[in-house]
């Protein structure tokens, strides 16, 4: 065993450069012990405590960086410190190369080793190139795009299941990695708690109650629209809980889609029932008796599944604010809406959110139109026309067509929400205000000249247009929650304070003669 | 443990491809993120991207990979040394009395542009087969005159690279490979006729080169049996602050130093040899054409490799674009319209006064010099109408459809870097990058000459055309 | 941009000369030639600080400023030789300005309390913090003295015994990985609590300046300056951030003033962040209420 010693005078490096160089250090094979340090006296000491020192350690100055390698031969020595010396100059030339500009996935991949995730948000037609492309290069991949094909999707799926990676969409707008919010996605804790999502809203919805429940986030995985379908065969989902199942910190898992077809739900099932974590499932209008069948923890709704998840996680039930209904409140707007005023108009950016509450009102109501309803005898006839209760998710397809998310561009639901607003046998309009980064920097503030406008009209009329908004945010989001809320209370609007509750409140309101 | 429980373990490094405030959020979140100067692969064109598709089956790239790293590895490794000055009609393969060889994809008299026909009726009347410009012009209509691309013939030529059988050619051997590359002499100055001007003190400089200059150049190599090692003296050149396209002072003082004992020891008179020291005096232009053969010699030993993408020539004729990929072997051309140049111009002339691209001289960009060692030759960046920053930008640019660098001839600002090598036909489509080309401009009308320098850019038709070709060969 | 305040001074009456005394990514330090500190510019993405100059570029890389290099002030612009001007004309004036001790305490122990698991969970192991994973000696050896002399220090100091604790904080000075040694760090975070006026503590002041005092030979002059501005109570506007949030936020703010402090250098935020604790409880205990 030799130890050798180099001193570099006056050396700087910060400390986390220090660290990576010195756990890098004694990765090089070879190598028994190296120490990358500077040189103090305390510093030098603790190498004569353990056999280190050496004469040029021993006059080494405290601004001095010494490296000190021990190892079972000269050469090896000699040949460690030319590896050390190869760490310290790829630091140099990395400096220069933040200025290149990269035109391709496989150069910047090549340029950037330690690059480990890719997000594409391209037009769908070249989306899968892209991904396929990232994967190739062992990056994992958030596919924003939609308009992929199915095959494309299974395609890519099968490669990055393969391969170990991440296949997060296409379509998927939500993912929390390593406490990263990426593309749509609300800034949370950390925590215990791991997401595996199909549904971009739900996941955000849920995310943020656990954070509201003083909780936190490992990781949220998106896994797109469709990964639940048959063809697809759930792939993401089922790679998403493995991986949750082997996270050190993650304690508890939640699960959020649509049903699933009926063979992915049972290779679903059959994961969470040897699953070693808790599993808490919320399938939006799902099956509770299959799920418990399986070990699993069912939720019927947003706000109930992120409770379930934190109590898992170990937080203690008498000390959270579970925000029940208000039920005086409804009995104070019953009395102001008119017998005529019979209806909800729920106009929803986030799909799951829209289907959540669609799914309150249906417990109660049998007209129930929307235009994402699953039973096609209630799909609505013609989008821009609500029937009855009707319940309209704006980033539908058929809404976006050649125009930005309405998480981004409000437009359409302005006007829509205007139109609702005159029609005299509406009782209530439920609105959610999507927060977090990628959305609008102030939801609620594009909606408030018409929620004024149509107060105002509804006075003159003389009766009374109960509102309903949720903002879905934290007090982490770079939009300002409190702002958002504040600007929805003084509009006279009455504020949820969660998806599940926005759906409650809706439903109630409207019920006639309990 | 598997990627994914490594990445959530990992500090998140982000490419972010497509919308841009993505990578804004991740700023935000102080998450390191690249973002990507992307555009639609093959413009968006369907057919391109099922043909890039089609290229990017594994078991093809395989193909692919080794025949572009062969392809690459004899570009680098060719060795170009100047051995001597003959006559074209001497020395060229396939020359003839009545061959006029021109720059560029083939073309026939009747597509030619202003300048092309300049310099061709100018060669007729310098080789005697027409008594004027007029009867020239019909000679050339007449059929009786072979038409050819110099590219066809071993040779390069700069501009209109009009190049006819009495004209004294460089012979550059290719010491690794063995095969020859020619190119004429330089004319200098401006009103020249490779630039399409051809009256009589054009010709009659012609007839001094070939009668007085040609045959002193001539006798000093053949007093140098080892040659002069013309890659070396590249490096050395750019090194020096030259890109070996536009800027050739360096690269002129060093090859005239070179030549100068020999040519002090032949046995012409000393004032033939002040003459022909003025004349290599009067501009730095002396040595482009050299290096041109240089780059010739280097890429034809690296043509018609079996599944190559690599590009082997990109040469103009004034009308069309034309490149060669050493995947298709022999002479398949594929072209497009020819394009403007965008420069500074002499005083006196406006942009519209400009013919169009033209010239073989896009060589020396082929094989890595002018536009893509731009980062060489921060003198001349005015020509860019840039900054420095935009020069050395142009070089890194290149690395993005290139296959490797040449650790021979290397960019001092960047590192030493290599130049830029192997222009990849699917990294262009793909990308949609555009390899950049340093050149003169000449005048639009015959007769006339030089009027500026600038840059431009291939069509990109050309190159997606030739994936096409690719893909449907390439199995 | 912004600045410390007695830096901005400093350059608007010229009696700024020197010379490039260590570079990094994020920051240069300058020796200043007058009083032989060290003052610091930053990148956007640092915050304010004693002696600090935070300039809007994200990355210091761009300029190649080398060590060494000449700095001057000129027309109230500080001039890195011809690579960097700064003028600072524009620059909000930033002063490191601690928060009183409050006179209710019970904010501040249930705020040490949660940072305490916080810190378990999230703290960055390697300094002052244990690693529970395989260790070489070295590191063996360093976390045992580590631990041997803060356990020395936090016992003179809960009894209020500043005179005994003055060598057990000397030799932590310079122990530990890093550019700035974990003990150093801890020192800071200590210093920073006796620095709290209407502290307990707050009357033995001269305690930090006595150790400071012993410091220069013991470390090198990045961590020496860090200390020495400690010792007075000048600290990085992220340190006041947590510090305010433990005597008077809600849980909220702590995390995210904590979170911002624990991103400091490697295992450094969470040295400092010890060494708050450290110095809090000395306070609670000599106050009477632990």
């Amino acid at each position: 065993m030799t130890v050798q010693a180099i001193v570099k005078p006056n050396t700087y490096f910060d400390s986390v450069s220090l660290m990576s160089l010195s756990t890098k250090a004694n990765q090089i094979d070879g190598v028994e012990q190296a120490i990358i340090a500077m040189g103090t006296e305390m510093n030098k000491e603790v190498m004569k405590n353990v056999g280190l020192m050496t004469p040029e350690v021993e006059v080494a100055k405290s601004s001095d960086l010494i490296i000190v390698v021990k190892a079972e031969t000269d050469d090896l020595c000699e040949s460690a410190f030319m590896s050390i010396d190869e760490l310290f100059t790829k630091k140099d030339t990395s400096k220069g190369k933040s200025e290149i500009k990269y035109s391709t996935i496989a150069s910047a991949a090549q340029g950037i080793p330690e690059a480990n995730l890719a997000v594409i948000a391209v037009n769908g037609a070249y989306a899968p190139r892209e991904a396929r492309k990232a994967l190739e290069n062992n990056l994992h991949v958030m596919l924003f795009s939609d308009n992929v094909s199915i095959e494309d999707e299974i395609e890519l799926k099968k490669l990055a299941h393969e391969k170990g990676l991440l296949m997060m969409g296409p379509d998927c707008g939500t993912a929390i990695i390593g406490n990263v919010a990426l593309c749509f996605a609300n800034a949370v804790r950390k925590g215990s708690i791991g997401i595996v999502g199909a549904s971009g809203t739900g996941s955000q919805e849920v995310s943020v109650r656990i954070h509201e429940f003083g909780c936190g986030i490992t990781q949220m995985i998106g896994t797109g629209g469709r990964d639940l379908r048959e063809e697809i065969g759930g792939i993401m989902m089922l790679d998403g809980i493995k991986a949750l199942e082997e996270d050190e910190a993650t304690k508890v898992i939640v699960l959020i889609s649509k049903p699933p077809a009926p063979s992915v739900e049972e290779k679903v099932l059959a994961q969470i029932k040897q699953c070693k974590k808790p599993v808490v499932v919320w399938f939006v209008g799902g099956n509770e008796e299959k799920v418990k069948q399986a070990g699993g923890h069912f939720a019927k709704m947003s706000k109930e599944a992120a409770l379930k998840a934190v109590l898992l996680a170990g937080a203690e039930e008498n000390k959270l604010n579970k925000r029940a209904l208000n039920i005086p409140l409804i009995e104070e707007v019953r009395a102001k809406l008119t017998p005529e005023q019979k209806y909800i108009r729920g106009l929803f950016s986030g799909g799951t959110l829209c289907d959540e509450a669609m799914h309150t009102a249906m417990e109660k109501f049998d007209n129930v139109y929307s235009n994402i309803q699953r039973d096609p005898n209630y799909r609505l006839k013609d989008k821009n026309i609500s029937q009855d209760h009707t319940f309209i998710d704006f980033g539908d397809d058929e809404f976006t067509q050649g125009k930005p998310h309405p998480m981004i561009d409000p437009s359409t639901r302005i006007s829509r929400f205007i139109q609702e607003a005159k029609d005299p046998s509406v009782g209530v309009i439920v609105m959610d205000f999507v927060l977090g980064y990628g959305a609008h920097e102030d939801p609620v503030g594009a909606m408030l000249p018409a929620i004024m406008e149509v107060k105002q009209l509804a006075e003159q009329e003389g009766r009374h247009l109960e509102i309903i908004g949720y903002v879905l945010g934290t007090e982490l989001d770079p939009q300002n929650l409190e702002e958002q809320v504040e600007k929805l209370l003084a509009a006279g609007v009455t504020r949820a304070s969660s998806n599940q509750n926005a759906g409650l409140l809706a439903r109630e309101f409207v019920v006639k003669g309990e | 443990m598997s990627k994914i429980n490594e990445l959530f373990n990992q500090k998140l490094n982000v490419i972010n491809v497509g919308i841009e405030s993505f990578k804004d959020d991740l700023l935000m979140q102080n998450t390191e993120v690249t973002h990507l100067e992307w555009t639609p692969p093959g413009r968006g064109n369907p057919d391109l991207i099922a043909a890039l598709d089609l290229l990017d089956d594994p078991a093809i790239i395989e193909k692919i990979e080794a025949a572009n790293k062969l392809a690459v590895e004899r570009i680098i490794n060719s060795q170009p040394v100047l051995i001597g000055f003959e006559k074209a009609i001497d020395c060229v393969p396939g020359m003839t009395k009545t061959t006029i060889l021109h720059a560029g994809p083939p073309i026939t008299w009747d597509k030619m542009n202003g300048p092309m026909r300049g310099a061709v009726t100018g060669a007729i009347v310098f080789e005697g087969l027409a008594k004027d410009l007029e009867e020239a012009a019909h000679l050339a209509a007449s059929g009786e005159i072979t038409f050819s691309p110099c590219h066809e013939h071993n040779c390069v030529g700069s501009m209109a690279g009009v190049t006819s059988a009495s004209m004294y050619m460089h012979i550059v051997e290719n010491k690794t490979y063995g095969n020859l590359a020619y190119t004429n002499l330089s004319e200098q100055l401006s009103k020249i006729l490779r630039m399409g001007a051809n009256d009589q003190s054009v010709i009659d400089r012609l007839i001094w080169m070939r009668d007085v200059f040609g045959p002193i150049l001539s006798e000093a190599m053949k007093l140098n049996p080892d040659g002069i090692d013309l890659r070396l003296m590249l490096a050395q050149a750019l090194h020096m602050g030259d890109e070996c396209h536009n800027r050739n002072v360096a690269g002129t003082t060093l090859l005239i130093q070179a030549l100068t004992p020999n040519i002090l020891k032949t046995d012409f008179s000393m004032d033939q040899k002040i003459d022909v020291f003025e004349f290599v005096a009067s501009s730095d232009y002396f040595s482009g054409p050299t290096w041109m053969a240089l780059a010739k010699c280097a890429l034809d030993a690296a043509h018609g490799i079996e599944n190559s993408t690599i590009v082997t020539t990109m040469a103009r004729n004034g009308t069309e674009f034309g490149i060669r990929v050493s995947g298709m072997a022999g002479n398949t051309w594929f072209t497009g319209p020819a394009q403007k140049v965008i420069g500074p111009m002499f005083a006196g002339y406006k942009p519209e006064d400009s013919g169009l691209d033209i010239g073989d001289s896009a060589i020396t960009e082929t094989y890595g010099i002018g536009g893509f060692a731009m980062a060489t030759a921060p003198a001349i960046v005015a020509l860019v109408g840039g900054t420095i920053e935009d020069a050395i930008g142009y070089s890194t640019n290149m690395k993005e459809i290139t296959t490797s660098e040449n650790p021979n001839v290397t960019i001092p600002l960047l590192n030493f870097m290599g130049i830029p090598t192997g222009i990849d036909v699917r990294k262009v489509v793909q990308t949609g990058i555009l390899p950049i080309i340093n050149t003169a401009i000449a005048h639009k009308e015959a007769g006339i000459g030089m009027i500026g320098a600038g840059i431009t850019h291939p069509p990109v038709e050309a190159y997606e055309k030739a994936l096409l070709a690719l893909s449907e060969n390439i199995k | 941009m912004s600045g410390d305040l007695g830096f901005i001074e400093r350059i608007n009456i010229s009696s700024l000369t020197g010379f490039v005394h260590s570079t990094f990514r994020r920051t240069i330090n300058i020796q200043c030639k007058e009083n032989g500190e060290l003052f610091t510019i930053a990148s956007s993405q640092v915050d304010n600080g004693p002696n600090s100059l935070v300039i809007n570029a994200a990355s210091l890389d761009e300029f190649n400023i080398d060590v060494n290099e000449a700095v001057f002030v000129k027309n109230k612009m500080l001039f890195i030789s011809n690579k960097l001007a700064i003028v600072i004309d524009k620059a909000d004036k930033w002063e490191s300005i601690l928060p009183e001790y409050p006179s209710n305490t019970q904010n501040v122990i249930r705020n040490i309390k949660k940072m305490k698991e916080y810190i378990d969970n999230h703290g960055k192991a390697g300094g002052m913090k244990k690693k529970l994973s395989s260790q070489s000696p070295y590191e063996t050896e360093l976390s045992r003295l580590l631990e041997e002399r803060t356990i020395l220090l936090e016992k003179e100091l809960l009894n209020n015994r500043l005179a005994h604790a003055l060598q057990h904080a000397v030799s932590l000075i310079g122990l530990g990985p890093g550019l700035t040694p974990s003990g150093d760090d801890f020192l800071v975070g200590l210093f920073t609590t006796i620095n709290l006026r209407n502290s307990p503590l707050y009357s033995q002041q001269s305690f930090c300046e006595e150790v400071v005092q012993r410091a220069k030979p013991l470390t090198n002059e990045i961590s020496y300056m860090a200390l020495k501005k400690a010792s007075i109570g000048k600290v990085r506007e992220s340190i006041i951030h947590l510090v305010h949030s433990i005597l008077y936020g809600k849980e909220s703010d702590l995390y995210l003033s904590l979170n911002k402090v624990l991103n400091i250098g490697s295992s450094s935020g969470t040295d400092i962040a010890l060494g708050l604790i450290c110095g809090l409880e000395a306070n609670l205990r000599v106050g009477g209420q632990l």
